[in-house]
């Protein structure tokens, strides 16, 4: 693999050479985004002002060419064709019907024009600079026909022009400190405008004329270039009138503005031969080496969404069940890079950072022979792209995961708030952009038809149960298949070291508490029913989420902790797992991180994975409760076992296809239901509750730090049951179960460790908390303010929700109860 | 009516004045307007006689004062740049019958104001085919009287 080394040298070199650049224009945002864009090169100033020169002479001609006017004659013209000629004329080549075209244009363009940035329309509102925008806006799209002109592109070039204005501004501010530097200068002699004669001492001129920089002859307050600030010397340099080119090479000169910006508009659209073009993202059809298919939009957005999963897949896993694609926030983002989410200033900073990323194509190491899938964001700057998407994502992670439903979701995304820690974003963006990069090149074709697939099956609600299903197979495939049989071995080992642990004492009043909660729910577990294994897919998900968020609340973890493990663990292979957990007596925390590293990286529910995932995500929920305490290596390899004789289990049952069960599941659902309104609230209900049936289960589970294979596969199928049933008699049995636990503990309360007490404590609260939830979902839907016994009175209420709301309540006592203790 | 209803549909900004057959009272004789740096008078023209004459059109352009007469009667285009204005008559648009004048091909005019200058287009349908003329005017920027 003699692609890999170079890959890995280039960035690396590109990275150290636009951080020169970057300390060498950092004062010149203009100058600098032009070298980043590609338009400039990096080189000398002289350079510097030949290209700039260049480019404008370029803009000129094609300004003349494309914006007619047929009211001003050609020249030379003595008798133009008026019957091709007139304003009414039909024929494509007249100047009349280019004119007209124009004007359509431009009235689309005026639309938008007139409300940007009003709350800069200090400057963005005057009739100059509205007047250069609209015409570099044209000719972008005349020349770019195929794209004509789409909303957003004018908030991508209204920044490029600021920082351009701001440099001239900042221009004129030196001029007026370093008067003496820009006075004409004839042969590095300067002559100062109030000397009226000629002190030109003839015999000091050769010394002068050696002398590079300024003159020391005259005038003693004259400094010398060299003496200046680097920055000051680089300002003068730029806009020296004599230097390079002449006038046309001023590069930092404000007759040339539009010229400029049309430049960096152009070279920012068309990608300048790098990956990421932004005028992809204005176009509805596929690119041209996309092998999804999907419009470049749709298919960064899927990048995005791909990244999301990997490093919090429980976020992901929220938002794609509440149904939020997306591009229903993505398209916004991207389109105008971030342009909305921001205000000006912090804008400008993020698209330092956007710029500075190298943007050109990646090759994909290749594993197999298909092109890199997601090939829109396939550079360092896609990467920094999603990775700043994603790390807003985060950034309104709490709240995102508090909503149920999609519109509260979109609300929020779309309303990004005000006041922002800029730094922290775009630091958690660039950590994450290294996993961004590294996950593009190492997808495979089997992912790329993964995200087809979820984006295809988008129209269909509840499809994207299906898309989390199949979406990324990636860490599977990295994994080999001597993964599993390790584990296997890893778990047997791990349980010999737990029979010698001397803290077994204390798991035995758990026991009989455990044991009864199992015997309950196998009790009331009649028919299975069919193993929807759609269903228990998004059940774990939830679980997944609601483990780590109960978990959180619970466990000693710190978030800053847990985010430095998902960034230590992101970069690492899920395999570290089997490695991490051999050593024990390493911190407990590092098993914590790398379980999660292993659970966030099969974010993807498929029928294996999440059979996998889900001993993983037991391991995570064990041993962020039992942190304190010494039972969490234990607990873990407890957990481990079980889940792993579980998972054995599991494939015995029919394996049914994936992809056709999530179709089955809300419809279903829906028919359990009277009402068809209130079918999406109710499963999800029924997750939660049976999200915490499993909770609770499980903590009973490790804290009796054993398990059989049947009992594990049997309370499993239970709780499965219970949740494709009407839970009235599961919630009836588990209560029973429930009240007995209870007093079994307080029974044995004084035997009971102290920390356990707490773990108690905190459980009982975090009930009270999903508790919470669920009435609120359900206060919602009713559209009542009321107590929850209206509800009974509803007349279109289901026996199932009257039940799950007699259910409710008794849990909130049961959650008294253990916040009591 | 349904003529000037179908015109609006074209056009909402419409200017009519009263023909020798028209039957609605409510239009004037004459009408002024100010297009950009151009003042235009509206008459049919049957007032003016003897119909066509240069001379006499001139003497109501002088009396509406304004740089460019729009006129019509005649059926015939004719264009007369005189005394610092211009006699239009942009003839009949359908090349309707006239007793004056033999052989009416079917023309319209096309003004094109831009500030101080206008262009005129003019269309007509000779022998099947559309020709196209140009006239271009400057209005001087001394008080026309």
């Amino acid at each position: 693999m003699t692609e890999a080394p170079i890959e890995a040298a280039l960035p690396e070199s590109s990275s150290s050479s636009s951080v020169e650049q970057n300390r060498q224009f950092a004062h010149l945002r203009g100058v600098q985004w032009r070298i980043n864009l590609g338009i400039l090169p990096s080189s000398s100033i002289d350079d510097l002002r030949r290209v700039t020169a260049d480019s404008r002479r370029r803009y000129a001609g094609m300004r003349r060419r494309l914006l007619v006017d047929p009211h001003i004659p050609k020249d030379g013209s003595n008798s133009p064709n008026l019957v091709m000629d007139n304003p009414l004329s039909l024929n494509p080549d007249s100047t009349w019907g280019r004119f007209f075209r124009n004007a359509e244009l431009e009235k689309m363009v005026d639309q938008d024009l007139s409300r940007l940035y009003p709350e800069h329309g200090s400057y963005f509102q005057t009739p100059g600079c509205q007047g250069m925008l609209r015409r570099i806006l044209l000719l972008w799209c005349l020349r770019h026909p195929e794209y004509g002109y789409r909303q957003g592109m004018h908030e991508l070039l209204a920044p490029l022009l600021y920082v351009l204005q701001v440099d001239v501004e900042h221009l004129s501010q030196v001029r007026k400190l370093y008067e003496d530097q820009f006075t004409d200068k004839f042969d590095d002699l300067s002559f100062l405008d109030n000397d009226l004669t000629y002190n030109f001492d003839f015999k000091k001129s050769p010394d002068i004329m050696e002398d590079e920089n300024g003159s020391h002859g005259n005038v003693t307050k004259v400094r010398s270039l060299d003496e200046l600030d680097p920055e000051i010397q680089t300002i003068v340099l730029l806009s020296d009138a004599y230097g390079a080119e002449g006038e046309l090479g001023i590069v930092l000169s404000e007759k040339f503005m539009e010229h400029d910006a049309y430049c960096m508009l152009d070279a920012l659209m068309s990608g300048a031969h790098g990956s990421v073009a932004m005028a992809d993202f204005f176009s509805p059809t596929p690119a041209g080496g996309s092998y999804t298919g999907l419009p470049p939009v749709l298919e960064a957005s899927a990048a995005l969404y791909h990244l999301l999963s990997l490093v919090d897949s429980s976020l992901h896993s929220h938002l794609v069940e509440l149904g939020v694609e997306p591009q229903y926030f993505a398209l916004r983002w991207l389109r105008v890079l971030f342009g909305r989410e921001f205000s000006l200033e912090d804008l400008l900073i993020i698209w330092d950072e956007i710029f500075a990323s190298d943007n050109s194509i990646l090759d994909k190491v290749a594993e197999d022979d298909t092109m890199s899938s997601f090939g829109v964001l396939n550079s360092p700057r896609g990467a920094f792209i999603s990775a700043m998407a994603v790390s807003m994502l985060l950034y309104l992670r709490s709240s995102l995961l508090a909503t149920e439903h999609a519109t509260s979701c979109l609300q929020r995304l779309l309303n990004f708030p005000e006041t922002v820690n800029l730094k922290k974003l775009i630091e958690k963006a660039k950590s994450l952009q290294a996993l961004a990069l590294s996950a593009n090149m190492s997808s495979s074709s089997s992912s790329l038809g993964g995200a087809l697939n979820w984006s295809k099956s988008a129209a269909v609600r509840g499809h994207s149960l299906s898309s989390d299903s199949v979406s990324p197979k990636t860490p599977l495939n990295l994994v080999p298949e001597s993964y599993w049989e390790e584990k296997w071995r890893v778990l047997h080992k791990a349980e010999e070291l737990e029979k010698s642990d001397s803290t077994k004492q204390v798991q035995t009043p758990k026991r009989g508490w455990t044991e009864k909660v199992r015997l309950s729910l196998s009790r009331t577990g009649s028919s299975p029913a069919k193993v929807e294994s759609g269903k228990k897919d998004s059940n774990s998900s939830v679980k997944r989420s609601l483990l780590e968020d109960l978990s959180r609340e619970l466990g000693s973890d710190e978030d800053t902790e847990k985010a430095h493990c998902d960034e230590v663990l992101s970069q690492k292979n899920s395999v570290c797992v089997e490695v991490e957990v051999e050593g024990q007596d390493g911190g407990k925390k590092e098993i914590t991180c790398t379980a999660e590293g292993s659970l966030s990286g099969n974010a993807g529910s498929e029928e294996n994975l999440s059979v996998y995932s889900d001993p993983t995500s037991y391991l995570n929920g064990a041993n962020d409760q039992e942190n304190d305490s010494e039972k969490s290596s234990v607990a873990s390899t407890s957990s481990l076992e079980e889940s792993d004789d579980h998972s054995s289990t599991i494939p015995d049952e029919s394996p049914l296809p994936v992809s056709d069960n999530p179709k089955d599941v809300f419809p279903k659902s829906g028919l359990n239901n009277d009402s068809m309104g209130n079918s999406l609230t109710v499963p999800k209900e029924r997750k939660l509750l049976s999200g915490k049936f499993q909770w609770f289960w499980k903590f009973g589970r490790n804290a009796a730090g054993e398990g059989t294979s049947e009992k594990g596969g049997g309370t499993f199928e239970a709780t499965k049951s219970a949740n494709c049933e009407n839970d009235q008699d599961n919630t009836a049995g588990f209560l029973v179960a429930n009240a007995s636990c209870n007093s079994s503990i307080s029974g044995k309360g004084d035997a009971t460790d102290q920390n356990v007490m707490g773990t108690l404590r905190n459980l009982g609260q975090s009930m009270l908390d999903h508790i919470q939830v669920i009435e609120t979902a359900f206060q919602q839907d009713r559209g009542q303010v009321g107590s929850l016994e209206n509800l009974s009175k509803n007349g279109l209420v289901g026996k199932g929700q009257v039940t799950a709301v007699a259910a409710l309540k008794e849990l909130r006592k049961i959650s008294n109860l253990l916040s009591e203790m | 009516m349904e003529v000037h209803d179908y015109l609006k549909t074209l056009c909402p900004d419409l200017h009519i004045t009263r023909g020798e057959y028209d039957e609605e009272m409510r239009y004037p004789e004459t009408k002024t307007l100010t297009i950009g740096q151009f003042k235009l008078g509206l008459c049919h023209g049957h007032q003016v006689i003897p119909w066509g004459d240069l001379d006499s059109l001139a003497m109501l352009q002088r009396q509406l004062d304004v740089d460019i007469l729009v006129t019509g009667h005649t059926h015939q285009f004719t264009a007369y740049k005189h005394e610092g204005g211009v006699v239009i008559n942009p003839g009949s648009a359908t090349g309707a019958y006239s007793s004056i004048t033999y052989d009416v091909n079917p023309s319209f005019v096309l003004m094109d104001i831009d500030g101080l200058r206008v262009v005129v287009y003019v269309y007509e349908l000779i022998d099947g085919e559309v020709k196209v003329d140009k006239i271009d005017f400057k209005k001087t920027t001394t008080a026309s009287h």
